[in-house]
């Protein structure tokens, strides 16, 4: 009977807290999402199964010497796992579009309002009474804007770790509703003719080009914005590693299996943070909702400045390549493509969206310097 | 309440700043780009004659059954 009794003890069973089964429903929800309805499942996968893992009573795999434990010592809390992740983001990143149209790098700025502006509504929402962001909390939250996984949670391990797992779980899941919360918005601010609008055929760039850019944007980093430099730099090894041809390998590993890899286990230590303590907040009702407003502004002011160059070019540019400037590459361009085939059957935008959407990622971590170097 | 006027201020402050430099840097790269573009285009006006277009010599036809038989004979034995 006492050995009964000391089985029982040690079930999870006995030990588990309303909380920890609610965290789990939502790893559930999560795992749901991602497998289900195919939301970003190579993040949403991991992520759902961590917050699963992490809300085991008695299993210790967040406590110190547990494995998700390291994963997020070693992974999230040094910053390295977003940032090798952004290494093969540039691996992957063709920037032909950007240079063939370079005046498209405005749009992918103009879309980091969103950032800037949930900055304040993070700000403003402590006139609610519970909610007390402070300075590094809300740029943690507005960075959400940027539509960047790796840039967000790089941000937030340096600026409010503890609002990490919400910030994250948001970050990805926007990024998977981007064809559902963008074109509302882009058909909103446009016009049906600025819509039927075709864009000229890109230049052929050459390789030289495609050489040299990666190299520029770091020296202008170097000279201007330090703080960026951990983010523009590994983005900028990755895609130097992809476009300078001499190193396939070390290029086709970046793409493929370390950023794999590495999703694996950032994936893991994000959801290790979905606990209860720390996620059944008020404040994390607060994040998801400052996310998708940061996400709705991002997208109208990308909108409204390809409106602007739509007119100063004498109507060369179709406005809805300026949704694409929130980053989320490459699903915003898709979601232009389809929006512009929807209004001209024969108007194929990708290739025009791609410019200002890689612009984005660039935007978003010039942002995220920008934050750190007032903030950090 | 007059903290958190002066972090709405705060917030506004780095909000412009923060745009601005946005806008400055991504500005200062488009100039590069296209100073880039016009260095290139320039250095390959003057070495494109270079670059003529040389006729592929006509290979053989008997050269080129040969080959796809051997092709078609060892795809069929693996």
């Amino acid at each position: 009977m006492d050995g009964l009794m000391a089985f029982w003890a040690e079930t999870g069973i006995a030990h588990f807290t309303p909380g920890q089964m609610l965290m789990m429903a939502v790893g559930g929800l999560l795992l749901y999402l991602a497998i289900v309805r195919g939301f970003e499942p190579l993040l949403l996968l991991p992520i759902g199964f961590g917050a699963v893992l992490a809300n085991i009573p008695h299993a210790g795999f967040t406590e110190e010497g547990g494995m998700l434990y390291y994963a997020y010592h070693v992974g999230i809390e040094t910053g390295v796992f977003p940032l090798l992740i952004f290494m093969g983001v540039g691996a992957l990143t063709d920037f032909g579009a950007l240079i063939a149209n370079p005046k498209t790098l405005l749009l992918g700025a103009a879309a980091q309002f969103g950032i800037f502006a949930t900055l304040i509504g993070a700000i403003a929402l402590n006139l609610v009474p519970g909610f007390e962001f402070s300075m590094k909390d809300a740029a943690a939250i507005a960075i959400i804007g940027g539509a960047d996984g790796p840039t967000a949670i790089f941000l937030a391990s340096k600026l409010a770790p503890e609002l990490l797992g919400a910030i994250a779980v948001a970050a990805y899941s926007y990024m998977a509703l981007v064809p559902i919360i963008q074109p509302p918005i882009m058909r909103l601010l446009t016009t049906q003719a600025e819509r039927e609008i075709k864009m000229e055929q890109l230049r052929e760039v050459s390789k030289k080009e495609k050489v040299i850019f990666p190299l520029m944007v770091l020296g202008l980093t170097i000279l201007f914005l330090p703080a960026a430099t951990p983010l523009v730099g590994m983005f900028c090894l990755g895609n130097l590693m992809r476009e300078s041809g001499v190193v396939d390998r070390l290029s086709k590993t970046a793409q493929n299996e370390l950023i794999n890899i590495v999703t694996i286990f950032l994936g893991l230590a994000v959801g290790s943070k979905l606990s209860a303590a720390q996620f059944l907040r008020q404040e994390t009702l607060g994040i998801l909702l400052l996310g998708a407003v940061a996400f709705g502004i991002g997208t109208a002011t990308g909108v409204l400045m390809a409106k602007l160059m739509c007119k100063l070019s004498g109507g060369k540019v179709n406005p809805l390549i300026g949704a694409a400037g929130v980053s989320a590459v490459p699903m915003a361009a898709r979601v232009v493509n389809k929006v512009g085939l929807e209004a001209n059957q024969h108007n194929y935008l990708l290739m025009h969206a791609m410019g200002p959407n890689v612009a984005g990622v660039l935007g978003s971590a010039v942002a995220a310097g920008i934050l750190l170097a007032v903030l950090g | 309440m007059t903290s958190l006027t002066q972090q709405l201020v705060d917030a506004l402050g780095i909000m412009v700043l923060g745009m601005g430099l946005v806008f400055l840097f991504l500005g200062i790269l488009i100039l590069g780009v296209e100073l880039v573009a016009r260095c290139l285009s320039r250095a390959n006006e003057a070495s494109t004659p270079s670059m003529s277009e040389q006729p592929m010599p006509a290979l053989d036809s008997r050269l080129v059954a040969a080959i796809s038989s051997a092709v078609h004979q060892y795809r069929a034995s693996a």
